[in-house]
């Protein structure tokens, strides 16, 4: 087996937007340098109002990291060192995955709460980082020093953006569902 | 049941009331006391129980299932070609230097944030990109201008915004003509764009094809901007070549047109194959009949790219003819010069200094009118006066050939007095040249011919000449070319147009001087251009020497109504153009009374 830590680190970058059929996730892996190696999206789903009333404030949560976002890392054949989200409710994914998964702070003025902030120069914003996973700080920051220093992790949402338009236009999604 | 029948009790069977007054118990007891007895109706029915039923709660329709309280969701997913590992060495850091690059120390500056946001540069799909993994691919790669901040790619310097748009236009395409004005940095752009997509494993096989005389700039600027992509050029006898052509495994092979066209049958060989081909000087294949035209269209190939600054020498067949190599069927036959930028617009991209430099360096161009000197005036009189007597008796036999022998004799007068080597314009030249050398600058001397500029070299010798033409053997031209850049008692360099004229990067001169003039304003475009490219950091003074009221200012006059006409050719073209002389200007030079028969063929 492969030391991974030795080697420069798979970056794995998850977006989950909601569209008209409902929430829909995209994930994009990468190389150390930004390059792709391998793109998954998933089809979108709803929750009726059972779903809705029952799983209460958990909801987002469950749905972004449970449901989209596991299987989304789970489906991917490469995986990655760590995983980078635009959406805090995806930071929950953390106690699915065994890979660290740290979310862009959004700009927002309240935080999302159980999360701590750091910083690195591999982004242009703040970090968040599940409490309960404070432990992977270190792990994490030594991962970030390995990617290389052109890289901004917030600098790949834009092209997963480019990239949903396209699959939109081309009636991609409507395929996966 | 009806109401009636709960508002009425029921009947009581008679059997059972007969029943209960013949119990012997009760007669034993005591004596039955004296009651009437009334006769109860009979009933005429079973009784029926008239409580509602009640079922268990497990049972429907009383606990309705909600449906699937889990969310599942589907994926798909495209993974795309692994870059090689020999091309994704570990990050440096940011504070190490990039290779060939000098690192200063300088406090960063906070940034303005009046400024705007500094555009980002992707390559994107084009209208022939048609699968959708080949679209996400492109769109899916990070910035071009965040590879080549020096810290990701190894570059002797960031590529200016407008190259980087160059190569957003290469990477994508499979038919791409990339026609900058010279001196823009073409074969930079080139270079990064084969570079890149040998990163992202796109390609693993490529050819360069270019001219003979520039087989060393190639070399020397790969390892400028791809020194982590092998190259091999095709060299040695032909056994040699053969295994270069079928076995070697090199990722960038780099050939000559030249060596290519003897070796027509390998490159044409069914078990060659490239991922992308680029021709150097695509020119070179404007005649679409011609050997090396037909060879390089003979090539397997999955990409086909060409590079030139003057795509279209003399007429829109020119292009046509490109875009046989270039995407064959892409123009209709017998399509219009008008309409040809409707098929061919998608493939070309051309930028002109003043679009995308304008703080670039200024060009002057300064028309040196010179005087004979007697001998030469007497020389050239006399010739003229006997040539166009000798071309009136050839009468309907003279061709452009006969034309052609007179004017180039007489441009040699304007060069130098046959017999005593009197020149007005080497004199002139001097005298710039002191002016040039005294203020540390270096200039750049072109001629058509090779003898005036051995002659040239030994006049120039306190200016530490340097010669670059035909006859320095291939081997020396390239430390020549060091030389003059490192060694600041080297002022001048003599070139032919031939040699001299394309593909030399030499923007550290500022002075380039014209001795004779060329036929086509375009091949002297690219001659002057030699100075002013991309990375000339002051302005560059283009001295064109013409001998006053002789043949030269004939052509200079003809040549110059012609360049204007060049300068839109390849945006839109309502009529075919000729560049250079035609038959009849050719003649025209000349007060003839001659002239060929014509249809006679």
């Amino acid at each position: 087996m492969s030391d991974r830590t030795a080697s420069p680190p798979t970056l794995g970058f998850l977006s989950v937007q909601q569209e008209p059929a409902g929430w829909a996730g995209y994930y994009l892996v990468t190389n150390a340098w930004g390059r792709p190696l391998e793109f998954r999206l998933s089809s979108a789903v709803q929750p009726n109002r059972v779903q809705t009333a029952l799983y209460g404030p958990t909801l987002l949560d469950y749905l972004h990291a449970d449901v989209i976002g596991k299987a989304l890392v789970e489906k991917t054949g490469l995986k990655p060192d760590l995983i980078v989200t635009d959406s805090p409710t995806v930071l929950a994914l953390r106690s699915r995955v065994e890979v660290p998964v740290v979310a862009l702070r959004p700009d927002a003025a309240v935080l999302p709460p159980e999360t701590r902030t750091l910083t690195h120069p591999r982004a242009s914003v703040a970090l968040l980082l599940p409490a309960a996973f404070a432990a992977d700080e270190s792990a994490l920051v030594a991962k970030l020093d390995a990617v290389d220093p052109a890289v901004d992790l917030a600098e790949p949402f834009t092209r997963i953006r480019e990239a949903v338009a396209e699959t939109r236009k081309l009636g991609v999604s409507g395929r996966v569902a | 049941m009806s109401r009636d029948d709960e508002l009425d009790p029921p009947p009581v069977p008679v059997e059972l009331l007969n029943a209960l007054i013949d119990q012997p118990a009760a007669a034993d007891r005591a004596p039955a006391p004296v009651v009437d007895v009334l006769p109860l109706p009979r009933f005429d029915r079973p009784l029926e129980t008239g409580v509602r039923e009640a079922r268990l709660l497990t049972d429907s329709p009383w606990v309705r299932s909600a449906g699937q309280l889990t969310l599942t969701v589907t994926t798909e997913g495209w993974k795309f070609p692994a870059p090689p590992p020999e091309y994704t060495p570990p990050p440096r850091m940011a504070s190490e230097p990039a290779i060939g690059k000098h690192a200063v120390d300088l406090p960063t500056l906070p940034d303005d944030p009046n400024a705007a946001a500094k555009a980002r540069i992707r390559p994107k799909p084009t209208a022939d990109t048609v699968l959708f993994k080949d679209r996400l691919l492109l769109l899916l790669q990070p910035p071009l201008d965040g590879l080549f901040d020096g810290r990701q790619l190894a570059v002797p310097f960031e590529p200016f915004p407008y190259q980087l748009e160059g190569i957003a236009f290469l990477m994508p395409r499979h038919a791409a003509l990339l026609a900058d004005e010279m001196g823009l940095g073409k074969t930079a752009q080139a270079i990064l764009s084969l570079r890149l997509l040998f990163h992202q494993g796109q390609i693993r096989q490529a050819l360069l094809i270019c001219p003979k005389p520039l087989m060393h700039n190639w070399a020397r600027e790969l390892k400028l901007w791809a020194p982590d992509l092998p190259y091999e050029p095709f060299d040695g006898d032909a056994e040699q070549r053969r295994t270069t052509w079928l076995v070697s495994n090199c990722p960038l092979k780099l050939i000559n047109y030249e060596t290519l066209t003897r070796d027509a049958d390998l490159a044409a060989d069914p078990r060659v194959y490239f991922d992308a081909v680029v021709l150097d000087e695509a020119q070179r294949i404007k005649n679409k009949e011609s050997k090396t035209a037909q060879t390089v269209r003979s090539i397997r190939r999955g990409r086909s790219w060409a590079i030139s600054g003057t795509p279209v020498e003399n007429s829109p067949d020119d292009l046509v003819n490109l875009f046989a190599f270039l995407d064959p069927g892409r123009i209709p036959p017998d399509t219009p010069p008008k309409h040809l930028p409707r098929y061919t617009s998608d493939c070309i991209l051309r930028r002109t200094k003043d679009l995308v430099q304008s703080d670039m360096p200024p060009k002057t161009y300064r028309d040196l009118e010179v005087d004979l000197t007697p001998a030469q005036r007497q020389a050239y009189s006399l010739a003229e006066e006997e040539g166009v007597i000798h071309l009136n008796e050839l009468g309907e036999t003279i061709s452009v050939q006969h034309v052609f022998q007179l004017v180039m004799r007489l441009k040699q007068i304007c060069n130098f007095d046959p017999l005593t080597g009197e020149s007005a314009k080497l004199e002139q030249l001097v005298t710039d040249m002191e002016e040039v050398a005294a203020s540390g600058r270096k200039a750049i001397v072109f001629s058509q011919w090779v003898e005036p500029l051995e002659v040239l070299a030994k006049a120039l010798e306190p200016f530490g000449p340097l010669q670059y033409h035909g006859r320095i053997p291939q081997a020396e031209r390239t430390p020549i070319l060091d030389q003059f850049k490192a060694d600041p008692t080297k002022h001048v360099i003599l070139m032919s147009y031939g040699t001299g004229s394309v593909g030399l990067n030499l923007q550290f001169t500022n002075y380039v001087f014209l001795f004779d003039r060329w036929w086509n304003p375009a091949i002297e475009d690219q001659a002057i251009n030699r100075a002013h490219r991309v990375g000339q950091r002051h302005p560059v003074t283009v001295t064109r020497f013409i001998a006053g009221d002789t043949i030269e200012q004939r052509i200079a006059l003809i040549l110059d109504q012609k360049r204007q006409v060049f300068h839109d050719l390849l945006a839109q073209a309502d009529k075919p153009a000729t560049l250079g002389l035609n038959e009849d200007e050719i003649f025209g030079l000349f007060d003839l009374k001659a002239r060929p028969r014509r249809g006679a063929a």
